[in-house]
């Protein structure tokens, strides 16, 4: 059994300190005048008003940072600090003023006076890729880490694919059954219930150091340097408890921004978001729009498949990581599945709309909402099932899957089996509709290291573990502390393992990509075998990794949702959801089950109720109360049945799970529904309303 | 204007605007364990008990708490120690942010007598969680409320 | 906060509240759960406020026998936890006992929900339901307004600026059933896409209908009372075929707006079907 996880009373007693809590001696506090518009020239910044209120201690714009460039972005550097002339999308940052209090700050802002020249916007990804639609930025292939050209077309961000359309094409003219289908799902926010802030402190000296609700320390660090032209020595990210990420605060955020306003009024900087500006203003989930076309022949076997992806990336492309500036959970829709001939495209381009990054396991729930729907509705039409279908067509040991890779497993078959098998003892409310729906979702993982680690002596034989990462909440602290532990044959409370700033360990990845548990284990591991021959007169250990060792591996989950729809309202209840999970060995029992948890929760509001209410160039939903995530009551019953014994990567054989749940959620729910009334809901979130109207327009079985 | 009221058991005297929110001023004390999230009375996070009641404190006016019983996480962390007890052994949280809105939730459940597993899911619905599921959090409470 | 010049006033009676509201732009402020919203975000900047926190006549349910008195200054969550409440006005308890989460329950008072003239406050139809008034003082004056005629508009009522809501007074009537039924289909605690409030008063006899109310919220930009609807059911048995019938009136009533929480077209398919669920609900089934 493990020990409890090592924040727990800290947390619990309220004595955790988050970003939001540091407090500098001489700090001053930032707010930001937003852009009203979503595309408009600035033609005039009237500061006078709100530089004369007692309290405000200055007011800048983008002609007074001391910066290299006045841009920066995780990849593409296209993200202005404060925007210069031109704004992109409502809430981009125009003006920034620093006063002796947050609310002065904030109130001195909004008498900040713009006078705009309105341009035509582009508010939907559709009519962004149109020839001659309005260009949300001229010359996008001159940002630094751009990877478009001046012929990839209009508005692009990138394009991503895999394999061949023509092919793909020849394919399905062969099937006897065929689906063809377009998904859409909304703009999503992370939900994290801690809003984004940061802190710095710049001195005459040269060293900055910051506090930031922000991932990716060393990423932080490096960009910050870059901007400002600073040496990376002497920037100083802190330790920090994020309240919450989701995939989110992985972007720099506001840092740059504090950064130079920290070097212009000599002296530390703090700004902390609202929520509704965390809303309007971070970089959420993208909002796709997925074409599916399968094909089976007379036995049900899967003979082609197209998929086609428009995202609406927003105004900014700075907030995508990968260097395909893509989200690859798209293109790895089909990654389950035995299909020979698969095209995928990935596009996602520019509009006036928020700027989208990343979330929970980035592009994998809009796909496999699309692709988890396709594959249902073409087991149903083919008279087949929608568990046949997925278990005539999953992968083998030994199968090639559609991107060439040949895992070391695939136990998707009894995972699905194990989904499909579970006791029902539910009590459906009378007079209801009730459906079952199945959906399946495979991730690849490998063991990809990229992070360092130092274990030193402490007092009373006590072991010291300093590690990079900040703690998001998933207890990868607490993973180390478990491995250390039975690593190194000690008590829990003989460890002690602690976050250091940046300075002090040589690197880190940052958290993401399901990578803690088992990036950190490769390191945690040469870290044991170095410290047990380490000569007794030694008292330290550093390491550091970046290679991984183990895969091509994968992990699969299955979920079946147990659906009840009131037939006079459309009122969809969730009554049950059956997470099937592939798991090799656990490292700790609980953090894992809370992963399960959460992200079949997170699933669950992506499938009912989340949806930033973008329209016409606008957030509309820009407080909790109009942003709903799920709450205790609305939640349904949640099963968990793990298929154990699975071969992991890594030295403690370890699958990774914090993204495995959170996307076949949503494609299970409209699977069951479907079942339940015969009604198909393409379309996220899946509301009462829409089910009404599709059963009463005689879409009804 | 000067208001006067208990906090965390102990008598207060502060010199501050009424019209101030009572998140602010209990931050300002220092006690950071109160969180701001959604600012707008939803989320929980912010959860203070006044009179034994829960209290959005982003939402509440300072002087409102004129004469009254507050309690802060911070207080009733010594105060209650077995409810610290329940949400730690059961592992009630994952990044914790909410964590103290939970407790201090929780710790006002008398105020509306909930017991049944039902009723407790309703009373703690208005304390949002993103990270644990919230069925260790459930647990949590419910462990509490049995032995209370 | 920003502003550091609004008045804030603790009164000990309603004298005293009445006194101080008399400058231009001071308000009253109850629970201030709206209210301190309202300020945080600068949509509004009183020159002072008058809580009535301390205002103990204001507080607390007296029952007799004929009528029910709720002070303006009682919180939503003792109006729900109340047994004599939920005995002899279920819709109103209901109705109390559904409001936004506990921590809103615990800090809103009866009077600064009435006050606040949200159209989607779910405590107005059940109120309206059971022939509720409202007590009204000002210092030159004392009024008695029916609740249903206590809404002006979108936000508004018929309050002057100096005038206090005291209490509200609910008569009991022998043989009338009422019931609240809120309609919240995304998540617990959300503002309902429309709520039903209803009330049956039988004759002697105990099964003919000799009044009836109903009143819908969210449809509207003031609780919609459903008088013809209403009517319907007067003098009837309320069997199935008049409750259908009463339901499918409502439609004529209401004014939905598209939002985020449905369509117009869709409230107003759902007005039909909550107010035959609550109907059913006020006769027991």
């Amino acid at each position: 059994m493990s020990e409890r996880r090592i924040d727990a009373v800290a947390k619990a007693t309220g004595a955790s300190k988050y970003t939001a809590d540091v407090v500098l001696e001489g700090m001053a506090y930032a707010a930001v005048k937003r852009s009203d518009f979503p595309s408009a020239l600035i033609e005039n910044i009237d500061t006078s008003i709100a530089e004369k209120m007692e309290g405000v201690l200055g007011v800048f714009t983008a002609k007074d940072l001391p910066v290299k460039t006045n841009l920066y972005g995780r990849r593409v550097f296209d993200v202005p600090i404060l925007a210069d002339g031109r704004v992109r999308r409502v809430g981009d940052p125009i003006a920034a003023v620093v006063g002796t209090s947050r609310e002065i700050a904030e109130a001195a802002a909004e008498l900040i006076e713009i006078d705009y020249k309105e341009l035509p916007a582009v508010t939907t990804a559709r009519e962004a890729i149109k020839s001659g639609a309005p260009l949300v930025h001229e010359r996008p292939w001159e940002y630094d880490g751009a990877v478009v050209t001046p012929d990839s077309g209009s508005n692009i961000q990138s394009i991503d694919t895999h394999g061949s359309l023509e092919a793909s094409e020849a394919a399905l003219r062969n099937a006897v059954h065929i689906v063809d289908e377009i998904y859409t799902t909304p703009g999503d926010h992370q939900g994290y219930i801690e809003p984004q802030s940061c802190v710095v402190d710049y001195q005459n000296d040269g060293t900055l150091t910051v506090w930031a609700t922000n991932k990716s320390p060393y990423r932080l660090r490096d960009v910050l340097a870059t901007v400002f032209s600073l040496d990376p020595k002497k920037i100083e990210v802190m330790p920090t408890i994020l309240g919450g990420d989701f995939g989110g605060k992985g972007a720099p955020g506001d840092a740059p921004l504090c950064t130079a306003l920290s070097m212009l009024m000599k002296r530390p900087i703090k700004m902390t978001l609202r929520y509704g500006e965390d809303l309007l203003s971070t970089d959420g989930r993208h909002g796709s729009e997925i074409r599916v076309r399968l094909g089976i022949d007379g036995e049900g076997k899967l003979l082609g498949g197209i998929m086609e992806a428009l995202l609406d990336g927003g105004a900014y492309a700075g907030f995508k990581p990968v260097p395909t500036v893509n989200l690859h959970g798209i293109v790895d829709a089909a990654i389950a599945y035995r299909i020979p001939e698969f095209f995928v495209e990935s596009k996602i381009v520019y509009t006036n709309n928020q700027p989208k990054g990343h979330m929970r396991a980035p592009g994998s729930p809009q796909a496999a909402f699309a692709f988890e729907s396709a594959i249902d509705e073409l087991g149903r039409r083919s008279g087949m099932g929608p568990v046949k279908i997925r278990e005539v067509n999953l992968l083998s040991d030994g199968d090639v899957n559609p991107y060439g890779d040949t895992w070391i497993e695939h136990r998707g078959k009894e995972v699905l089996a194990l989904a499909t098998s579970q006791p029902n003892n539910l009590q459906v409310p009378k007079g209801w509709l009730y459906g079952e729906g199945v959906a399946v979702y495979a991730r690849s993982m490998a063991a990809v290291p990229k992070t360092s680690l130092r274990l030193r002596r402490g007092q009373g034989g006590k072991i010291i573990a300093e590690v990079p990462i900040p703690e998001n909440g998933a207890g990868g602290q607490t993973v180390v502390r478990e491995m250390l532990r039975s690593g190194l044959g000690l008590s829990a409370d003989q460890v002690e393992v602690k976050q250091v700033s940046t300075s002090l360990l040589p690197t880190d990845a940052g958290v993401g990509g399901s990578r803690v548990s088992l990036g950190v284990t490769v390191a945690v591991a040469n870290a044991i075998k170095l410290w047990k021959q380490l000569p007794a007169d030694q008292d330290l250990v550093e390491v550091t990794t970046t290679e991984g060792s183990d895969g091509p591996s994968g992990a699969y989950s299955v979920q079946l949702a147990r659906v009840a729809v009131d037939p006079a309202t459309g009122q969809l209840k969730v009554l049950e959801i059956i997470s099937a999970v592939d798991v090799a060995e656990i490292v700790n029992e609980k953090a894992h089950q809370m992963q399960i948890d959460g992200g079949t929760v997170m699933g669950f509001g992506f499938a009912v109720m989340e949806d930033l209410l973008e329209d016409d160039g606008r957030v509309w939903a820009l407080s909790m109360g109009d942003f709903k995530i799920p709450n205790v009551a609305d939640i349904p019953t949640l099963t968990t049945v793990l298929l154990r014994g699975g071969r992991g990567v890594g030295p403690n054989n370890i699958k990774a799970v914090g993204e495995l749940t959170n996307c076949p959620t949503a494609a299970a729910i409209a699977n069951a529904v479907a079942d339940a009334t015969g009604a198909r809901l393409r379309k996220l979130p899946i509301k009462a309303e829409a089910i009404y109207w599709a059963m009463k327009e005689g879409n009804a079985r | 204007m000067k208001i006067t009221f208990n906090l965390n058991g102990k008598g207060m005297e502060l010199d501050v605007d009424p019209m101030s929110l009572a998140l602010d001023v209990i931050r300002g004390l220092s006690l950071t364990g109160t969180k701001e999230g959604c600012g707008v009375g939803v989320c929980g996070a912010c959860t203070i008990m006044v009179n034994g009641s829960p209290v959005s404190s982003c939402i509440c006016l300072v002087g409102t708490l004129s004469d009254k019983d507050v309690w802060t996480i911070e207080g009733l962390a010594e105060k209650m120690p077995e409810l610290i007890d329940s949400f730690v052994e059961k592992e009630g949280m994952q990044c914790g942010i909410c964590t103290p809105g939970q407790i201090v939730a929780a710790a006002a459940i008398d105020s509306v007598g909930a017991s049944s597993p039902e009723d407790i899911k309703k009373y703690m619905a208005g304390n949002l969680c993103r990270c644990t599921g919230y069925q260790t959090i459930l647990s949590a409470v419910e462990e509490y409320v049995a032995i209370n | 906060m920003q502003s550091t010049d609004t008045e804030f006033l603790i009164p000990t009676s309603v004298g005293e509240a009445l006194q101080a509201i008399a400058k231009e732009d001071a308000i009253f402020l109850g629970g201030g759960t709206s209210t301190a919203l309202l300020y945080k975000t600068r949509l509004i900047e009183p020159s002072r406020v008058v809580w009535l926190g301390n205002v103990n006549e204001l507080k607390g349910i007296r029952i007799s026998a004929s009528e029910v008195r709720i002070g303006a200054m009682t919180s939503v969550a003792e109006i729900a936890a109340d047994s004599e409440i939920a005995r002899l006005l279920p819709g109103l308890s209901s109705a109390a006992g559904v409001i936004g989460n506990a921590r809103v329950r615990a800090m809103a008072t009866l009077g600064g929900a009435l006050a606040h003239a949200d159209p989607r406050q779910d405590i107005p139809p059940a109120l309206i339901a059971v022939d509720a008034k409202a007590s009204i003082r000002s210092l030159s004056s004392t009024r008695e307004v029916s609740l249903a005629e206590f809404y002006a508009g979108f936000l508004e009522t018929v309050l002057d600026p100096d005038e206090l809501v005291t209490e509200v007074v609910i008569p009991i009537t022998s043989n009338r059933r009422s019931a609240y039924l809120r309609y919240t289909p995304t998540s617990e605690g959300d503002y309902p896409t429309v709520g039903v409030g209803s009330s049956l008063t039988f004759a002697d006899d105990g099964k003919t209908v000799s009044a009836a109310k109903i009143i819908l919220c969210g449809v509207g930009a003031v609780p919609i009372i459903a008088a013809q609807a209403a009517q319907a059911l007067i003098g009837t048995t309320a069997d199935e075929s008049v409750l259908r019938n009463a339901a499918a009136l409502v439609r004529g009533a209401i004014d939905p707006q598209d939002d985020e929480r449905g369509t117009a077209d869709y409230k107003t398919e759902m007005s039909e079907v909550f107010t035959y669920r609550c109907l059913r609900l006020c006769l027991g089934n």
